[in-house]
């Protein structure tokens, strides 16, 4: 997060400029060529893990892994055009000049930029570095997998127009990445709601212009993203994975038909499940018959913004406090937004 | 030393882990125990490019000044390197030594086979004129669900494919010829299954046995079980698990 001087002169590189080797390269191509000779010499009997509950534990995390891995990397990629060929002006300067109205429109941001929540992080990252402001980013972070077309559609599919759930998550999204934002804003000082780590990113990038040429800073940039968040997504998936055997998914079902009681259960359960964005309204559905459509709100909005696998990846960025104030006040305005769906509906 | 190799490198091997792990799956026909149809083409696309930069990037020398290091207190840094070896390890055997393998019958029990009625009946097929032959456990269980077509189908045959668990309501006379539905990912499988009439059943298919049964619908000789309609089989016979085990 820093705010640079538009146009600066292009300034003298102190720092020798990085250079391409071959025998890394060879070294990596080996690398492969072992993982892959492992991975068929391996053997193919399913027994090897006799107890269930730990099988199906290291297949939940496989399938969460599998699953996000496409989009944390397009995630990546996307950050590293955003942060490299796409002017500033592009980005920065066509966003209004008023605070409320510049998150507004950076919370519809997600309609031109649609990846899954787990790829706006190594995006929010890139807009960050760009020159976003913490509270600009956590608006983009809150919004943008509730405000773009897949989601809108297939919430849309899994649920039209019944009970008002389409509207109540398009508009609690909006509302609630938009307070966010706010919040966040007023901090005195917000690069302290940063990880030191990112800060200094942060400070370096802004001081990296002419460190060779666009291609070898691209793939700098696509070693300590993945650096950063690769290991948080795999902590992330392994969490849910053991999580998913140990909670017990009947207990949560059985408190469904209560307004309170049900609207916290389906919180507790998008927090989790760890489920994209994109489908979760179909994976809700299958239990559209036991819950409120309070706590389907709840669910859809509460678990697009926070669940086990996005904390894992958002602890790259920002302090552990800060994530503790996000947790709650997402879940509060979630909470309120369950309730108020139940009682009016 | 290592701790500063390990910061370096860790991402990139993860990386690596995940990527050949992913294109093997999709290679030998196996992603879908893990994913619906409709990513595999974008998970093997975005896999095939993560991979070739993540190659590309080991040629890349690291920069004078970059700043890899955690900023840890010296104490610290131990564990740190120690907790990041055995990620990598523990995301190797998990990703490349481990068979992969499809979710136990275990946790079908656990989510309650056919409590999701709604997905159900979004996606139940239409009755008249349709091929009954190519119905799955899913259009059955979907036909059951619901009370207007569930009267129709009684005297009609079906054949089934799925593994064996018990009706809670009648687990001796009673089981289930159960599949997965996955709507994205392993994670949200949801078991629906065909109530089977086949009084000892469990001498003969044991729970999470892999079972053909063919058979006519017919209203439930069980007194107990909640099941109105089931299938009351002339043939059951014990069969392999199919190569893709889960319905989308």
């Amino acid at each position: 997060m820093v705010l640079r001087e538009p146009d600066v002169a292009p300034r003298p590189s102190t720092s020798r400029p990085r250079l391409l080797r071959p025998g890394p390269l060879v070294a990596g191509l080996a690398l492969v060529a072992v993982l892959v000779t492992v991975r068929l010499l391996a053997p193919a009997d399913e027994q090897v893990i006799a107890a269930d509950a730990a099988r199906d534990a290291i297949t939940l995390a496989i399938s969460v892994l599998i699953e996000s891995l496409p989009f944390v990397f397009l995630g990546i990629l996307l950050a590293i055009v955003v942060q490299l060929w796409v002017p500033e002006r592009v980005i920065l300067r066509l966003l209004p000049r008023t605070p409320w109205l510049r998150r507004a429109t950076v919370s519809v941001l997600g309609v031109v930029l649609p990846v899954c929540e787990c790829g706006n992080v190594p995006l929010a990252r890139g807009l960050m570095v760009k020159g976003l402001t913490v509270g600009e980013s956590m608006t983009f972070l809150a919004a943008a997998p509730i405000l773009n077309p897949v989601t809108i559609i297939t919430t849309y599919q899994a649920f039209g127009w019944e009970d008002g759930i389409l509207v109540a998550r398009i508009a609690g999204g909006f509302a609630i990445a938009n307070l966010l934002g706010w919040v966040f804003s007023r901090h005195p000082s917000p690069s302290e709601l940063l990880t030191t780590r990112f800060q200094r990113t942060c400070a370096y990038e802004a001081h990296s212009d002419e460190h060779g040429g666009r291609m070898t800073r691209a793939l700098g940039l696509f070693a300590r993203e993945t650096s950063a968040m690769l290991p948080a997504l795999f902590v992330g998936a392994a969490i849910a994975g053991l999580i998913q055997v140990v909670v017990s998914r009947d207990l949560l079902v059985t408190l469904g038909s209560n307004p309170l009681w049900s609207v916290l259960a389906l919180m507790a359960l998008a927090f989790v499940i760890a489920i994209c964005s994109n489908v979760d309204a179909f994976f809700i559905l299958a239990f559209g018959s036991t819950f409120l459509p309070g706590a389907i709100v709840a669910f859809l909005v509460f678990g697009a913004i926070i669940d086990v696998k996005m904390l894992s990846l958002l602890r790259t960025t920002f302090s552990t406090r800060t994530l503790a104030q996000l947790t709650a006040l997402v879940a509060l305005c979630a909470l309120a937004l369950g309730l108020g769906v139940n009682l009016l509906g | 030393m290592a701790s500063r190799l390990l910061a370096r490198w860790r991402g990139l091997v993860l990386a690596l882990l995940g990527i050949v792990s992913t294109v093997w799956l999709g290679a030998t026909g196996q992603l879908g125990l893990y994913i619906h149809p409709r990513y595999y083409v974008f998970t093997v696309v975005m896999a095939v490019i993560g991979g070739v930069l993540a190659v590309a990037t080991f040629a890349l020398a690291p920069a004078p000044d970059e700043h890899d290091e955690e900023e840890l207190p010296a104490r610290g840094r131990g564990w740190w390197t120690l907790g990041g070896l055995l990620l990598v390890a523990a995301s190797a055997v998990a990703l490349l030594a481990l068979p992969p393998s499809t979710l136990s019958a275990a946790s079908a029990a656990d989510r309650d086979v056919n409590s999701s009625d709604a997905v159900l009946a979004v996606d139940a097929p239409t009755l008249s004129g349709a091929d009954y032959g190519a119905f799955t456990v899913k259009d059955w269980a979907a036909v059951l669900r619901s009370p207007a077509s569930a009267g129709s189908i009684e005297g009609q045959r079906a054949t089934v494919k799925g593994f064996v668990t018990p009706d809670e309501t009648d687990p001796d006379n009673v089981f289930y010829v159960t599949r997965f539905v996955v709507t994205c990912c392993a994670v949200d499988a949801q078991p629906v299954g065909v109530p089977v009439y086949l009084p000892g059943w469990r001498e003969d298919f044991p729970v999470e046995t892999w079972v053909d049964v063919e058979g006519a619908f017919a209203t439930n000789p069980s007194v107990v079980s909640s099941e109105a309609l089931v299938i009351v089989p002339s043939t059951t016979e014990t069969t392999e698990q199919p190569a893709e085990p889960y319905v989308f």
